[in-house]
């Protein structure tokens, strides 16, 4: 079986998630708007995964919006209002398109990937209305200071209080890669919109959510028959949703033991390629940082090579930026780091998770060490 | 060491040839020509994921690996081209078209300059001292479409498949364990093959309908929508009901008619003389007599004498249409050949 060093990309449905699924793929199939009991024991099972899910992340179950996927949920809280929004250069895709929709700041980082709160304030104009800012990101695993920012974000709404200005300010958070190894808990992170995906955790695939306190107006994206309080129509994902509240609860109940141990494989991981080439690059933030991530560059090596050789030794890993197909389009993150062409162009993407044990670290770690040392030498650099 | 650039499309021969030439010890460079990346109506360009197979296969051969962007080149000198000629009524190869103009020229241009001593393609084709002849497997053999690539060109270029029958390639590709072994083969014109030449047109080219006239009775006998379309001896694709199958027999462009015939014997479908335009001879121009010629890609060779611009068959031959190649052959020797005017 393959080392799979891409847990930041797909992680694997957990069986213990498929079991709770299963029956509502087949014998539960009902709709959970019908009527008859079968149908209404349906129904509460579907209230109940989501009261599950509002409790993990400190919310009232009538304050989550189950959607088909992080994607659809930051599409969801950026479709709220219009006006000007402010996010940070390394969001993920759909921030930065959604933002683009409307009139908005990019807030920069810095070399490490981590925004100073500071400038998120001095980006804050008297119309704006949003700032979205990732918990950590998917491809450095640098983890922001959420806390800071939204302490701002609160002295700027009582600015507006007292100025009489009656814009709302939300901060929304796209939590995606966060979920099993930081804290989610829209309270404690202070958010007012917060967006979470099965998918990263081991539940199902275009499943995720919503968060939004009471007193966000959420503007319908899909319209239908009303469900989800007629904030997203269509008939209840029940299985899937039952997955994510199964895969949840095993990600928060599992976190502190599991970063800490994926940061133990990380660092020596780390550790050994570093020692081995010591003109290596490894972004993001040496302490906030995800516990399972490792993002390295091999300064002049092409990285999509490296991922085509480790492919044939069975390990799988990412390509830390652009490959062949879509040269000229580097990634957005390592350009906004401040990566030289060079380096981010040998980068690779490393994300440990449930699969990754001592001994998969110990191979991956010597065959990656193999397929660079072949690369360096074929280009005799 | 002799450095050579091949051409690698990320499908099983032109692999093979990388791995053939690193095995006969040349310095070996692959390289992806980026020539068509646009999806089509129905279909995904592969282009990415060929281009990552091409790559994969020059990193297990832990060979160099470039890309070569011609895409511009190859819309204006390929696809305009055959865009122009469907619009004069006539039916162009592009793939000939491709080979004179991109990876004959622009390729070996692009990779003389770059270092390269040589080129390589996967072609089923042999060349010796600036002669193509024709590849061992007969069934696969290629100089077809490469009778319009200059002596000059072929000097600098190799084709090492030209031993072997495709079964032989897919066994040593096998063998070698490369990545693209068992992988289809692309039919045909690259980018069209699987959505067909209308389709793609139709991108380019307004649709308008027309009548389809039966020759004989002068008959109108079913519709189409767009003459360009058509081309002579095309029996499929015709909107026409029942009985017996019609044949394109004739068009005119002008008026937008297309003329059909049940008769296979239609004196417009059989053709004895062609007169040829824009001839292009590999080497040094034959001195004339009887040659033999090949019509179409696989078509069986067949004896004609040149005289001048004109080949006479010795038996008629059907369906052969304006625009169309005929190439030329002495001896398994590919001398050249000409446009159908």
């Amino acid at each position: 079986m393959s080392i799979y060093l891409d847990h930041a990309a797909a992680t694997p449905l957990d069986p213990t998630v498929l079991a709770a699924m299963q029956p509502y793929f087949s014998e539960q199939f009902y709709n959970p708007s019908s009527p008859y009991a079968p149908a209404v024991a349906v129904r509460r099972a579907y209230d109940d995964a989501k009261s599950r899910i509002a409790s993990v992340i400190g919310a009232q179950a009538g304050e989550v919006t189950m959607t088909a996927g992080a994607t659809e949920s930051i599409n969801l809280a950026f479709a709220t209002r219009t006006g000007h929004v402010v996010v940070t250069t390394i969001e993920h895709q759909a921030v930065l398109a959604a933002a683009q929709r409307q009139d908005h700041t990019l807030v920069e980082v810095d070399q490490h990937g981590r925004v100073n709160p500071e400038s998120i304030r001095s980006a804050i104009r008297p119309d704006t209305w949003l700032v979205s800012v990732g918990l950590a990101n998917s491809e450095i695993g640098t983890v922001q200071p959420l806390g800071k920012i939204a302490e701002i974000i609160r002295q700027e709404r009582d600015k507006r209080l007292e100025e009489g200005n009656d814009t709302p300010l939300y901060l929304h958070s796209d939590a995606s890669q966060g979920v099993g190894q930081l804290d989610v808990n829209a309270a404690r992170l202070g958010v007012d919109m917060l967006t979470l995906n099965a998918a990263k955790i081991y539940g199902p695939k275009q499943v995720g959510l919503l968060y939004a306190a009471r007193a966000v107006q959420l503007q319908p994206q899909i319209v239908g028959g009303g469900q989800e309080q007629g904030r997203r129509s269509g008939t209840e994902n029940v299985a899937g949703v039952i997955g994510m509240a199964a895969a949840l609860e095993q990600a928060e109940s599992s976190r502190k033991a599991e970063a800490y141990r994926l940061a133990g494989l990380r660092d020596r991981l780390q550790a050994r390629l570093v020692t081995e080439f010591p003109d290596v690059v490894v972004s993001g933030h040496h302490k906030h940082r995800l516990a399972g991530h490792l993002h390295i560059s091999f300064p002049h090596l092409d990285a999509e090579r490296l991922v085509f050789a480790l492919e044939m030794q069975d390990v799988l890993v990412a390509t830390g930026s652009a490959c062949a197909a879509n040269k000229g389009t580097r990634s957005h993150v390592l350009n906004a780091i401040g990566l030289e062409p060079h380096v981010a162009d040998g980068s690779l993407r490393l994300s440990l998770g449930k699969l990754t044990d001592e001994e998969a670290i110990e191979a991956a770690g010597t065959r990656i060490i193999a397929a660079v040392q072949q690369e360096i030498a074929r280009i005799g650099a | 060491m002799t450095k050579v650039y091949v051409g690698m499309s990320g499908g099983v021969d032109s692999s093979l040839t990388a791995a053939l030439l690193k095995e006969q010890g040349y310095d070996v460079t692959g390289v992806y020509m980026k020539n068509w990346t646009q999806d089509l109506p129905g279909l995904k360009c592969p282009w990415a994921d060929d281009l990552a197979d091409a790559k994969r296969v020059a990193v297990q051969l832990g060979i160099d690996f470039k890309v070569f962007d011609f895409e511009k080149e190859y819309k204006h000198k390929v696809v305009d081209y055959m865009i122009e000629e469907y619009k004069l009524g006539r039916t162009p190869n592009p793939d000939i078209m491709c080979n004179q103009e991109v990876k004959f020229r622009l390729f070996l241009d692009a990779a003389l300059e770059d270092g390269a001593d040589m080129i390589a393609t996967g072609h089923y084709a042999r060349v010796e001292n600036g002669v193509l002849k024709t590849a061992v497997d007969t069934n696969k053999d290629q100089t077809y479409f490469l009778y319009r690539v200059t002596g000059e060109a072929l000097q600098k270029t190799l084709f090492p498949l030209g031993e072997f029958t495709k079964p032989q390639v897919r066994e040593m590709a096998k063998e070698r364990g490369l990545y693209t072994a068992g992988k289809k083969d692309s039919q045909g014109i690259c980018f069209v093959g699987q959505i067909g030449i209308r389709d793609f047109l139709s991108q380019y080219v307004e649709r308008t309908p027309g009548a389809i006239i039966d020759k004989q009775t002068g008959e109108k006998v079913g519709a189409h929508d767009g003459a360009i379309f058509y081309t002579l001896g095309q029996r499929h694709g015709l909107d026409v009901g029942g009985g017996l199958p019609y044949y394109v027999v004739g068009k005119d462009v002008d008026k937008n008619e297309v003329y059909v015939s049940r008769d296979l014997q239609d004196k417009a479908l059989w053709r004895q003389e062609i007169l040829l335009s824009s001839i292009h001879w590999i080497n040094d121009t034959p001195v004339g007599g009887t040659y033999q010629i090949r019509v179409r890609h696989r078509a069986p060779l067949v004896s004609a004498t040149l005289t001048g611009d004109t080949l006479t068959l010795e038996e008629p031959q059907r369906a052969i249409t304006a625009g169309q190649s005929v190439v030329i052959y002495a001896d398994g020797v590919c001398l050249g050949g000409g446009i159908v005017s």
